[in-house]
């Protein structure tokens, strides 16, 4: 047969390759900046540096800008040597790279200007979701047409890996998106309270499973055998990692809310799944690991095999881990500490960190022809991303275990032991030695930085690579006597459709009954709508990123009822769009600050917010006193008002006509309030309308009672 | 058809045949991909598993 002659394009591969190192080196700085704000506040210089917008800023670049564009690198490198093809179209690939690439720009300028949605990991403003989608399917349109145009009959296992994390992350970024702007740069989600929370969740969860794994899972299968020079250990096993992987992750979410106000048996569904997940992963980690038999002896000269190794043995431990921590006694335990910090570090710098090292270390002296420049950096660089992990997950594990061993601790006579503020401090050492941890990772980083330059500087481009292959014979139908699964790797679109299906099953289940079944959602006739001035106030808590580091979800045990009071319930939340539950706990929980344990004066909450340290001593909250100067917008509260009334808040009609004279009658109360505290303060600054939300917290439940 | 299902789903009582449900959809799922996997011919499991090494650059296996 006639071999036909084409081209592979390296532009494209090098272009991501080189944008995956430099917002790996802004995303790491970013979050080292933000560790170090926790044991020198003084770092938080201005509002736009301010811990919490920065973190947001940090978990986005790391996620989709060093992991996302490591992920467009290895596909575009593999994609087309694995068909045996061409990328379909350059424009595409052009629009793809470049496109992403002002996504993030636009992510790195919205996020420190406090223009957020309040969800993590899906902050990104609606305008930057539409343009996420958009140049999404230009990846996958780009990506099937070259399916469809291949030369390879058959597709290999790292391509349905590939084709399952387009499609899932778009159903993921779709549904979670759905919101209703009130402005150009402002929208409320479509879910409120426990729905917000439950589908922020499966998006949460599913962005660490098909955006963080099973990408770079295809990528393990691809680059992997080509470092080892030899092809994966088990065949047959990629395929059971895949099915059950994907059938499985889409049913873990619920476990970041255990003994929340979620309903009980969404919960029971969220740990089952996410015990029987622990298989596939270790089925995939294995798989990885005994590629390597009988070359285990190359793993000590090539730095490659042992980012590599690193990489899928960090996979192994964060795989068995998650399982670990969806069971609800151990949940308990490690929920809102920073044991979950060191948990995801562990994911985020060893798996997908140190494999795309890996794969940046194989992959760039090819398209450069020529070899690396150093390979003795490359070594250094292993050592110190290595150092790195294990300093900065152990004093996270430690500080972990030793936070909620506090939060829980009595004395004989049945008092808690431990003030919050005292968990807090006793956290610093801790954080320090976290960042220093982080710090190692991010000298190895830079070291890279270097080599890499060096390297592309020493060669040229081969921007088209010749390659040669005969063209693929059509064969439409299916023969007789043929597996089943040749047949399905012959038809990218019957592959992806199933996919579909799959990944569906999970979410319609656990996802359509807590929309629709009224009983989970007890109603509970005291909870009204936010006043505007708390709505206002509301939004600004959202717009600094207090979830962040504050929880509004108080768990059923005596050490938290005690500590802030009745634990939360589905129907308080009813108004919340979004949900502010949080993840964390840095500082206390607040879903009880304006009636329970811990509540405080308006006054005290004024000093505080101009300084934290100032009321609570030894705190490491970021000041807010620029609050305290800038004027509360008003102008846009008859919008939100309308917004929030589409959604289901029973606002009456007409009530955004009046809703800014209610805003400052409140507001004035407030203000009137502060002065007999001897403070004098205009009743149109910032801080007076987030004083009225923290008052309002959790007050509506106690009026129930007092019925 | 939402609709339809909100009719019979007012009430949480029966929600426990949701998990188990679920469980036995996976079950019969992995089972049957057990099935279909482990009865793959051997040839064209390794013809598969060669596909990212083209046939200019077969993985040179190491006889140590």
């Amino acid at each position: 047969m006639q071999v036909e002659k084409f081209y592979y394009d390296n532009r494209t591969v090098k272009n991501f390759a080189f944008a995956t190192i430099l917002w790996g080196v802004v995303g790491m700085l970013v979050g080292l900046y933000a560790a170090l704000q926790l044991v020198f506040p003084s770092l938080n210089v201005t509002q736009y540096g301010s811990f919490g917008r920065l973190r947001p800023l940090h978990t986005n670049a790391v996620i989709f800008a060093f992991v996302g564009n490591g992920i467009f690198m290895g596909v575009y490198y593999s994609l087309q040597r694995l068909l045996k093809a061409r990328m379909y179209s350059d424009l595409l690939s052009k629009i793809h790279f470049w496109g992403w690439q002002l996504i993030i720009v636009g992510a790195a300028i919205t996020l420190p200007l406090g223009l957020t949605n309040g969800a993590e990991y899906a902050e990104l403003i609606w305008p930057i979701d539409l343009a996420i989608t958009i140049i999404w399917v230009v990846f996958g349109w780009n990506m099937f047409a070259t399916i469809i145009k291949r030369r390879e009959k058959h597709l290999y296992v790292a391509i349905w890996f590939y084709i399952a994390t387009l499609v899932t992350v778009a159903v993921l970024h779709i549904v979670r998106s759905i919101e209703l702007p009130y402005s150009w740069l402002h929208s409320y989600s479509w879910y409120a309270g426990v729905q917000d929370a439950l589908v922020q969740w499966w998006y949460g969860h599913n962005a660490v499973a098909f955006f963080l794994t099973t990408p770079y899972l295809g990528l393990m299968y691809y680059f992997m055998p080509k470092a080892a020079n030899r092809p994966v250990y088990s065949y047959r096993l990629s395929i059971i990692h895949f099915w059950s992987l994907i059938f499985l992750y889409i049913w873990a979410g619920p476990h970041h809310l255990l003994y929340t106000a979620l309903p009980n048996w969404a919960q029971s569904l969220g740990i089952v799944f996410s015990i029987m997940l622990l298989f596939p992963s270790w089925g995939g980690m294995i798989n990885g690991l005994l590629t390597l038999r009988g070359a285990w002896d190359r793993v000590r000269d090539d730095v490659v095999l042992k980012f590599m190794v690193v990489a899928v043995t960090a996979y192994g431990m964060a795989t068995f881990e998650g399982p670990m921590l969806s069971l609800k006694n151990v949940s308990a335990i490690a929920h809102y500490t920073d044991w979950i910090v060191a948990h995801v570090h562990v994911g985020a710098l060893g798996w997908n960190g140190m494999l795309t090292f890996g794969i940046i270390y194989w992959l760039i002296p090819r398209i450069f022809n020529t070899p690396l420049y150093s390979k003795k950096l490359a070594a250094n660089h292993f050592w110190l991303g290595t150092l790195g992990i294990i300093f900065y997950a152990v004093p996270l594990y430690w500080a972990g275990f030793t936070q909620s061993s506090m939060w829980k601790e009595f004395t004989e006579s049945g008092q808690l032991k431990y003030a919050f503020l005292e968990t807090v401090t006793y956290m610093k050492p801790f954080y320090a030695m976290r960042s220093f941890g982080g710090a190692l990772y991010l000298v190895g980083a830079c070291l890279m930085v270097y080599n890499i330059y060096k390297t592309a500087k020493a060669g040229k481009l081969v921007a088209d690579e010749a390659a040669e292959a005969a063209p693929m014979i059509k064969e439409e139908a299916r023969h007789k006597g043929e597996h089943w699964h040749r047949w399905i790797e012959r038809k990218p679109m019957q592959m992806m459709v199933l996919a579909l299906i799959v990944i569906l099953i999970g979410g319609v289940i656990e996802i359509i009954p807590t929309f629709l079944v009224k009983s989970n959602v007890p109603t509970i006739s005291s909870v009204k709508p936010y006043t505007p001035l708390e709505l206002q106030g509301r939004d600004l808590y959202v717009r600094e990123g207090c979830y962040t580091c504050h929880s509004q979800m108080i768990r059923p045990f005596r050490s938290e009822t005690e500590r802030y009071g009745e634990y939360s319930k589905a129907g308080e939340f009813v108004y919340d769009h979004p949900f502010q539950w949080g993840s964390k706990r840095t500082g206390p929980d607040l879903a009880r600050s304006g009636t329970g344990n811990l509540k405080k004066s308006d006054g005290w909450h004024f000093r505080h917010f101009r300084e934290p340290a100032s009321m609570s001593e030894g705190s490491i909250m970021p000041p807010y006193s620029f609050m305290l100067t800038q004027e509360l917008d008003t102008s846009n509260t008859a919008a939100k008002i309308n917004a929030m009334r589409t959604l289901g808040v029973p606002y009456a009609e007409g009530f955004e006509l009046i809703a800014n004279q209610d805003l400052l009658k409140q507001a004035t109360g407030i203000a009137s309030n502060l002065k007999a505290d001897s403070i004098r303060i205009s009743p149109t600054k910032e801080v007076i309308a987030l004083i009225a939300y923290i008052q309002r917290m959790g007050t509506d439940i106690s009026k129930q009672k007092n019925n | 058809m939402f609709k339809f299902i909100q009719q019979y789903a007012e009430k949480i009582e029966n929600i426990e045949v949701y998990p188990i449900f679920s469980l036995l959809v996976f079950f019969i799922f992995f089972m049957v991909l057990l099935y279909l996997v482990i009865r793959m011919d051997k040839k064209s499991v390794q013809q598969l598993s060669n596909l990212p090494f083209s046939t200019t650059e077969e993985p040179s296996q190491q006889t140590t």
